[in-house]
C-alpha cells in the first residue's frame, strides 16, 4: 500500500518537474534575448559557488565528524609494530591530497563563477603556456616521488620475509625467534593451527583431508604434527613477533585482522605469509576504548556489559568466498606470556584419571589419531618424548591446583611452571616438574600417573621417574 | 598546413592488419602465461607427435597455393585459380585432420588435456588457433563460392580486395601456427 | 567559406558506382525498409543510437540491482517479502517471524551482476560505442566508418551479449555471483556456489560474445581515424574527442584478448577437466586430487592485465568529451591540446604497466611489487594535467551554463576527488589496510561509476541535436544534473569513511563483526542517497525520450556555435553525412574567442593570408 502511495507521489512529483520543465522551455524560446542566458548563468554560477563551498564545509564536518572511526585516528591507532607506519603514510597522503583536493574543487567552482557569460564578456584565446605546464606536471611529479619512495621503503620492510634460519618457537626470547601459526581459509570459517610447544607446523596434504578428523590433511608420519591444536580463537603474546602462514581450502579468502593493519590473501596451494607485532594486548585497548562515549553504551548482545568490556580483536575474510564470506570471524586475543602459555597449556589440555592415567589430551594427534590404524607415530622417540613432557606437566597441574589456595606457594612456583609450559624435552619437563614438586611438597595429590598406552601395540612403557614424587600424607 | 594524406593502403586491409594485431595478443597472452607457468616447476615434457610436423608442412603449402591461387586470379586465369583455391582449402581441412590425429597420438602415449599444465597449455593454443583457421576457412569458402559460379566468377576491384583480404588472413593463421610450433618446439 | 572539393573523398576513385565501396546503395532506396533503416542499419548514427538506448536499458537494469542489494545493506532488518513478486525465491522469508530478507547468494549475484552490466554494458559499450559511432566519421570528415557491416555486427554481439546476460538472470540456479572479477577458484567450481553453476557459464559465453564485439567495434574506429580523415584533418587537427576515441580503441585492442584468453582457460577448467587456475582443492567434501599444478593468481594476472586498462577504456572517452564541451561552452580553446593529447598516448601507455596494483595483497613477490606502485603513481601525472588544462580551460571563458558544461565541471570534479583516492590505494603499503575495503568502492564509484557517467551525460545532453535534430529539455536537464551531483557525492563521499574504518567490501551483512557494525545510520543515509539518485535518472530517461519526438527544434546546424565539422552536416542529415562533397579542414578545431570580430572560426575556414594555425 505504502509502496503504492510512494510511486504515486514520485510519478506526480516527476510529471510536475516535467511541466515546469516545458513551460521553461517555452517561455525561453518566446523572450529568446541574451540577458536571460545570462541570469541563468549567474544563477547556475552562484548555485556551483554555494554547492563547493558547502561541498568542501561538509568534506571537513564529516571528517570531523568520522574521526573516532578512523583507523590511524580515535582510539584505533595501529594495535601492531609495524601499522603504525600503515597510519602515518595514510595520513600523510591524506593531508597532501586533502591541500590539492580543496585547491583545485575550489579553483573549478570560483572559476566558473568568475568567467561566467555576461554582457559584454568574450573568452580569452588562452591555448598553453610552457611554463605554466611545466610547474604542474613537475609539481605533483616531486610530490608522488616523496610519496612513492617513502610508500616503497614502509611495503618492502613490512613483507619482507624472515630470513631462513629465523627459529619458530612457542615463545620468542630473542631478536631471532618468532611464533608461527597458521590460517586456513574454507568455506565458511577460518582453521586455525598453533605448532604446539614444539614450535613447528607439521606437514599437510591435502589429499588427506578428511572432514572430520582430519580437517587439514595433517600428515601423521611428521612429528611436528603430534602437538599441533586447532584452536577457536588466536591469542598472541604481546611483543612478540608472529609469522602467520596462510592458506585456504577451497576458494580465495584473505587473512584480515584489522587492528594489527594485517591483510594478506589465502590461496589454495599457495601458501602466504604475514609478519606483524602484536603491541597492544586486549585489556590495553579496552581500557583505551573505555574512555570514549561511543563505547560506554550498552553492549548489544550482553546489555548488563558496555560495549568495551565486550570489544575483542577480530579476525574477518577480505575476498569474496562465496555466500559465507561476511561471516568467517575468530576473536584475537593479545595476552600477557604467562598468559598466553596457560591457554597453550590448557589447550594442549591433559589430566589426570582417577587411575593416574594421563588422558584427554587435546591436540589433534592425540584427540582423533593415537591408538587408530593411522597412528604411525606411536613407538617414535618423539612421541616418548612428548608423552614424557605430558606425563611431567599433567603431574605438575595436580600438584600446582592442590596448592592453589597458597599464594606464596602459587608465586615460587611461577618460574618452573613457565618453563615446564616451554619444555620441549622430557628431561626439560621432568626438571621442571621436580621443582614444582618440591615447592609443593606437602600438598596431596593423586598416584603418579602413566600415559594410556594400552592402545599401543609396542607395549614397552615410557619410563617415569617416580623417585622425586613424594609420599602422599 | 595541409596535412599529408597517404592512402597507402585500402581501409579493409587496414581493419584486417588492426584485426591481426589483436588476435596475436591472444597469443601472446598464452605464450607468456605459459612461459610463467612453466618456469614455476612440475612441468612435463614430452615429444610432439609426427602429425604437428606434417601438418606444419601441410599448412605452409597450402599458403603457397593460395598466394598461386590469387596470382592466377589477377592474371584472370579463372581455371587454374578455382583448382588452386579448392586445392588450399582441403589443405587447410586436411591440416586441421593432421591436429586431431596428433592430438590422439598424444593421447596415446598417455598425454591428456588434463595431465600436465604443459599438455593444458598446449591444448588450448591447438584449440584457438584451430578455431581461427576455421574461420580462415569459412571466409576462403565464401570467395571460393564466388568463384564457383559461373556468373560470379570476374575479377572486379571489388573481389581482388576480397581475395587479397582473405589471402592476408590465410597466411596469418599460416604464421601463427608457425609461432606456435617453433614456441613449442624451443621450450622443450 | 567552406572551402568544399569537387571530388568526393571515397573509398575507392575510379570504380563504377555498381561496386562501392561500402555496400550496394540501390539508388537512394538504401536500407529503406524498417528492418534495415532501424534494426539492421549499417549506418553508424544509427549504430550509435543503438548502443545509446541499449546501455541506458542495462544501466537501468544494473542500477535497480544496485538499489536492491542497498536496500539490504541499509535496511537489513527490514522486511524485504513486498519484494517476492519480483525476486520469487530470492527472498528468504524466516519461517518464525515472516520478515523477508534478501538472499545472500543472490545479493552476491546482484553485486556480481552490477559491476558487470556497469562496467562492460554500460560504460564501456555504452559509452565508447556510442560516440566513437556517433562521432568519428562525423568529426574527421567520412561518410561512414571503414565497415559499416562490421560496425553493425559490433552493435549485435553486444546485443547478442548482453541477452545471454540477461537469460542468465533467470536461472534456477542464479546468475554468477563470485563478484565481476570472477577470480578462480570460486568461479571454476560449480560446488563452492551455485552461482558457479550454470549462470558462470552463460556469464563467462556473455562476455565472450562483447569481447567480439569490442574488438570489431575497435578496428572499424582505429581504422576509420588512421585512414578516412578527410583532407586537412592530419593528426594534430583533430578533435580532443578523436584522439581519445583512438587511443580507447587501441588499448581495447591491445588488451581485450588478454581476457578472452584467460576466460577461454576459465572455459577449460570449467568444461574439459584443466587446472589451469586451481591447485590443491578440497571442496564439498572431497578433495580434487586430479586439479593440480594451477594457479589462482595466473587468472588474476590475465583479468587486471585488462581490468587496468578498461577503466581508461572507460574514461578516456569521457575525457575527450568533457574537453569538447568545456572548450565549446567556454568560448575558449581547450587549454595544452598538444599537452592533453601527449597525456592520453601517456596514460594508454602506462595503463598496461600498473594491472597488478591491484594484485598487492596476493602474496607476489614484494620487489615486484615496487615495479606498479612506480608506475601507479607516474600515471598519476597525465591524470593531473588533464585536470589542471580543463581548470584552465575555464579559467578566462566566457562561460554558458547550459547542462552540457555543468555536466562537464561535474566530471573535472569528480575525477579530482575519485582521482585523488586512487593515490592512496596505488601506495602498496597503505593498500595494506585498504585493499578490500569500501575505500576501494568508494574510489572506484566517484572515479567511474559517477565521472565517467558525467562524461557519458555531457556527450548525450551535448549532442542529441547532433542525433536526433532537436534539444533535450534545459530545466529539467539542470534538475537532473544537481540532484546527480549532489546525490552521488552524498552516496559516495560517506563511503571513504566507511572504508577508512576498514569496513570490508562484499559484505552481506555487518552483524557478525563488532568492528564492522558501527555504520547503521551512515548505511541508511547511502541507501537512501541511492535510491533518490535512481529516482533523478527518471527525470532524465523522461528527458531524453520526450525530446527525440517533442523537444525544441534544431532550426541551425550549429546550434553550440561550434568549430568541428559534425555540425557541417545537415540536421537529421541522412546516411552519408554531407549530402555534397565532404567537407575540407584548413585548420585546428579550436578557434574560439581568437579574433574580436568573431566568437568563432569553423575548422572548414580556408586560413587567411598570413594566418596562423592554432595549436602550433
Amino acid at each position: 500500500m505504502g509502496f503504492l502511495v510512494g510511486a504515486l507521489c514520485i510519478i506526480l512529483f516527476s510529471v510536475f518537474l516535467v511541466q515546469i520543465g516545458k513551460a521553461r522551455e517555452l517561455a525561453s524560446t518566446v523572450y529568446n534575448d541574451k540577458s536571460e542566458e545570462y541570469a541563468i548563468n549567474t544563477f547556475q554560477a552562484g548555485f556551483g559557488m554555494v554547492f563547493m563551498i558547502v561541498f568542501l564545509l561538509g568534506c571537513i564536518a564529516s571528517f570531523v565528524y568520522y574521526m573516532p572511526y578512523i583507523l590511524g585516528w580515535g582510539p584505533y591507532t595501529a594495535a601492531s609494530e609495524h601499522g603504525p607506519v600503515v597510519d602515518r603514510l595514510f595520513n600523510v597522503t591524506l593531508l597532501i591530497t586533502a591541500i590539492v583536493f580543496f585547491i583545485t574543487q575550489f579553483a573549478l567552482f570560483y572559476f566558473a563563477w568568475k568567467y561566467r557569460g555576461r554582457k559584454g564578456s568574450k573568452g580569452i584565446y588562452w591555448a598553453h603556456n610552457e611554463k605554466l605546464e611545466m610547474v604542474w606536471m613537475i609539481v605533483p611529479s616531486v610530490v608522488m616521488t616523496f610519496l612513492v619512495i617513502g610508500g616503497l621503503q614502509a611495503w618492502n620492510q613490512i613483507m619482507i620475509d624472515l630470513p631462513d634460519d629465523h627459529k619458530s618457537v612457542v615463545l620468542p626470547s630473542s631478536e631471532n625467534e618468532h611464533i608461527e601459526i597458521e590460517a586456513t581459509g574454507t568455506q565458511f570459517l577460518w582453521i586455525l593451527r598453533y605448532p604446539g610447544r614444539d614450535g613447528k607446523l607439521g606437514i599437510r596434504d591435502f589429499t588427506k583431508i578428511d572432514g572430520g578428523t582430519n580437517p587439514l590433511g595433517q600428515v601423521w608420519s611428521d612429528p611436528n604434527n603430534i602437538d599441533d591444536f586447532h584452536p577457536d580463537k588466536i591469542v598472541l603474546p604481546v611483543g612478540k613477533k608472529v609469522r602467520v602462514r596462510i592458506t585456504a581450502r577451497d576458494v580465495l579468502h584473505n587473512f584480515y585482522i584489522r587492528d594489527f593493519r594485517v591483510k594478506m590473501d589465502a590461496v589454495p596451494g599457495m601458501p602466504t605469509y604475514f609478519i606483524f607485532t602484536p603491541t597492544v594486548t586486549t585489556d590495553s585497548m579496552r581500557r583505551r576504548l573505555k574512555e570514549r562515549p561511543e563505547w560506554q553504551v550498552a553492549d548489544k548482545n550482553d546489555p548488563n556489559k558496555q560495549r568495551w568490556e565486550t570489544f575483542d580483536y577480530e579476525l574477518a575474510c577480505a575476498e569474496l568466498c562465496g555466500r559465507g564470506h561476511y561471516s568467517m570471524r575468530r576473536i584475537v586475543k593479545i595476552v600477557s606470556d604467562e598468559e598466553y602459555l596457560a591457554w597453550i597449556d590448557a589447550q594442549e589440555g591433559g589430566s589426570l584419571s582417577a587411575e593416574g592415567q594421563v588422558e584427554g589430551v587435546k591436540t589433534q594427534y592425540f584427540a582423533n589419531i593415537k591408538g587408530t590404524a593411522a597412528d604411525v607415530l606411536a613407538s617414535s622417540e618423539e612421541m616418548k618424548n612428548y608423552e614424557g613432557i605430558m606425563a611431567a606437566k599433567v603431574k605438575a597441574n595436580a600438584k600446582i591446583e592442590a596448592a592453589a589456595k597458597d599464594v606464596s606457594i602459587m608465586a615460587q612456583v611461577q618460574v618452573p611452571l613457565k618453563a615446564l609450559r616451554l619444555a620441549t624435552t622430557a628431561a626439560d619437563a621432568e626438571k621442571a616438574f621436580s621443582e614444582i614438586d618440591r615447592i609443593t611438597a606437602g600438598y596431596s595429590t593423586v598416584e603418579t600417573p602413566v600415559m594410556d598406552t594400552t592402545a599401543v601395540a609396542d607395549t614397552t612403557a615410557v619410563e617415569i621417574d617416580t623417585t622425586a614424587a613424594p609420599t602422599p600424607h | 598546413m595541409t596535412a599529408p594524406r597517404v592512402r597507402r593502403i585500402h581501409p579493409q586491409k587496414f581493419a584486417l592488419w588492426v584485426g591481426i594485431i589483436s588476435m596475436t595478443m591472444l597469443f601472446s597472452a598464452f605464450t607468456s602465461a605459459y612461459i610463467v607457468r612453466k618456469s614455476a616447476g612440475n612441468w612435463l615434457s614430452f615429444p610432439l607427435p609426427d602429425a604437428f610436423f606434417y601438418s606444419t608442412g601441410v599448412i605452409l603449402s597450402s599458403s603457397i597455393l593460395l598466394h598461386m591461387a590469387y596470382k592466377a586470379f589477377v592474371k584472370e586465369n579463372y581455371q587454374l585459380f578455382r583448382g588452386l583455391g579448392i586445392a588450399s582449402s582441403v589443405l587447410g581441412i586436411v591440416f586441421l585432420i593432421l591436429q586431431y590425429q596428433g592430438w590422439i597420438a598424444l593421447n596415446d602415449i598417455g598425454v591428456f588435456l588434463h595431465t600436465n599444465q604443459s599438455s593444458s597449455f598446449l591444448g588450448v593454443m591447438l584449440l584457438a588457433h584451430s578455431f581461427h583457421l576455421v574461420g580462415g576457412l569459412a571466409a576462403l569458402s565464401i570467395v571460393l563460392t564466388y568463384a564457383l559460379r559461373k556468373k560470379t566468377l570476374k575479377l572486379t576491384p571489388k573481389r581482388q580486395l576480397r581475395m587479397e583480404l582473405v589471402c592476408t588472413f590465410w597466411h596469418f593463421v599460416d604464421i601463427l601456427w608457425l609461432y606456435i610450433i617453433v614456441f613449442i618446439l624451443i621450450q622443450q | 567559406m567552406a572551402d568544399i572539393s569537387v571530388t568526393d573523398q571515397d573509398l575507392h576513385h575510379g570504380e563504377d558506382h555498381g561496386d562501392h565501396g561500402h555496400d550496394d546503395h540501390h539508388g537512394d532506396k538504401y536500407q529503406s525498409s524498417f528492418i534495415d533503416r532501424y534494426l539492421f542499419s549499417m549506418d553508424h548514427k544509427t549504430i550509435a543510437k543503438q548502443f545509446l538506448m541499449t546501455g541506458m536499458f542495462w544501466a537501468v537494469i544494473g542500477a535497480g540491482m544496485s538499489i536492491i542489494f542497498r536496500l539490504q545493506l541499509g535496511f537489513p532488518d527490514a522486511d524485504l517479502s513486498w519484494l517476492q513478486p519480483l525476486l520469487g525465491g530470492w527472498i528468504d522469508i524466516n519461517p518464525s517471524t515472516g520478515v523477508g530478507s534478501l538472499n545472500p547468494d543472490f545479493y552476491y549475484a546482484l553485486v556480481t551482476m552490477h559491476g558487470t552490466i556497469i562496467v562492460f554494458f554500460v560504460l564501456t559499450a555504452g559509452l565508447s560505442g556510442t560516440f566513437s559511432n556517433l562521432l568519428i566519421p562525423l568529426q574527421i570528415g567520412a561518410r561512414d566508418m571503414a565497415s559499416p557491416m562490421l560496425n553493425m555486427f559490433s552493435y549485435w554481439f553486444f546485443f547478442l551479449s548482453g541477452v545471454v546476460m540477461f537469460a542468465s538472470l533467470f536461472l534456477n540456479t542464479g546468475p554468477f555471483s563470485g563478484g565481476w572479477t570472477a577470480y578462480p577458484p570460486l568461479s571454476e567450481l560449480p560446488q563452492a556456489s551455485d552461482g558457479s553453476k550454470a549462470g558462470m557459464t552463460l556469464w563467462l559465453l556473455s562476455l565472450v560474445l562483447f569481447v567480439v564485439s569490442v574488438l570489431l567495434g575497435g578496428i572499424n574506429y582505429i581504422t576509420t581515424i588512421l585512414n578516412m580523415r578527410t583532407k586537412g584533418m592530419s593528426m594534430f587537427r583533430m578533435p580532443l574527442t578523436i584522439w581519445a576515441f583512438l587511443v580507447t580503441a587501441i588499448i581495447g585492442l591491445l588488451s581485450f584478448p588478454v581476457i578472452a584468453s584467460g576466460f577461454f582457460m576459465v572455459l577449460f577448467d570449467r568444461a574439459l577437466g584443466t587446472s589451469f587456475f586451481l591447485n590443491e582443492i578440497y571442496v564439498a567434501g572431497e578433495a580434487l586430487t586430479e586439479r593440480v599444478g594451477g594457479s589462482a593468481i595466473l587468472f588474476q594476472h590475465l583479468f587486471w592485465f585488462l581490468g587496468h586498462p578498461e577503466v581508461y577504456i572507460i574514461i578516456l572517452p569521457a575525457m575527450g568529451i568533457v574537453s569538447e564541451v568545456l572548450s565549446v561552452h567556454s568560448r575558449k580553446p581547450i587549454f595544452g591540446y598538444k599537452a592533453m593529447v601527449f597525456s592520453i598516448l601517456a596514460i594508454a601507455v602506462l595503463s598496461f604497466l600498473v594491472w597488478a596494483h591491484h594484485m598487492f595483497m596476493t602474496g607476489m613477490n614484494p620487489f615486484v611489487a615496487n615495479i606498479f606502485v612506480l608506475f601507479t603513481l607516474i600515471i598519476a601525472v597525465p591524470s593531473a594535467v588533464k585536470v589542471f588544462n580543463w581548470i584552465a580551460t575555464i579559467w578566462g571563458g566566457n562561460l554558458r551554463f547550459n547542462t552540457p558544461l555543468l555536466f562537464a565541471i561535474g566530471f573535472v570534479s569528480l575525477f579530482i576527488s575519485g582521482g585523488l583516492t586512487g593515490l592512496f590505494l596505488g601506495n602498496a603499503a597503505i593498500d595494506i589496510q585498504q585493499h578490500d575495503t569500501y575505500f576501494v568502492v568508494a574510489h572506484f564509484h566517484v572515479v567511474m561509476g559517477v565521472a565517467a557517467f558525467f562524461g557519458m551525460f555531457a556527450g548525450v545532453y551535448h549532442w542529441f541535436p547532433r542525433m536526433f535534430g532537436r534539444f533535450m529539455n534545459e530545466t529539467l536537464g539542470k534538475i537532473h544534473f544537481w540532484g546527480t551531483l549532489i546525490g552521488a557525492y552524498a552516496i559516495f563521499g560517506p563511503m571513504h569513511y566507511l572504508g577508512m574504518a576498514g569496513v570490508p567490501r562484499r559484505y552481506y551483512s555487518f552483524d557478525t563483526f563488532s568492528a564492522f557494525a558501527d555504520f547503521d545510520m551512515m548505511n541508511k543515509f547511502m541507501t537512501i542517497a541511492a535510491i533518490v539518485v535512481f529516482l533523478i535518472q527518471i527525470l532524465f530517461l523522461i528527458n531524453f525520450f520526450y525530446s527525440i519526438y517533442k523537444g525544441k527544434k534544431q532550426t541551425t546546424m550549429n546550434p553550440w556555435e561550434a568549430t568541428t565539422l559534425e555540425w557541417t552536416a545537415p540536421i537529421n542529415a541522412g546516411h552519408g553525412n554531407w549530402p555534397g562533397a565532404i567537407p575540407h579542414v584548413h585548420r585546428w578545431p579550436y578557434d574560439l574567442s581568437r579574433y574580436e570580430d568573431r566568437d568563432f572560426v569553423p575548422q572548414t575556414e580556408p586560413l587567411a593570408e598570413g594566418e596562423i594555425d592554432g595549436g602550433h
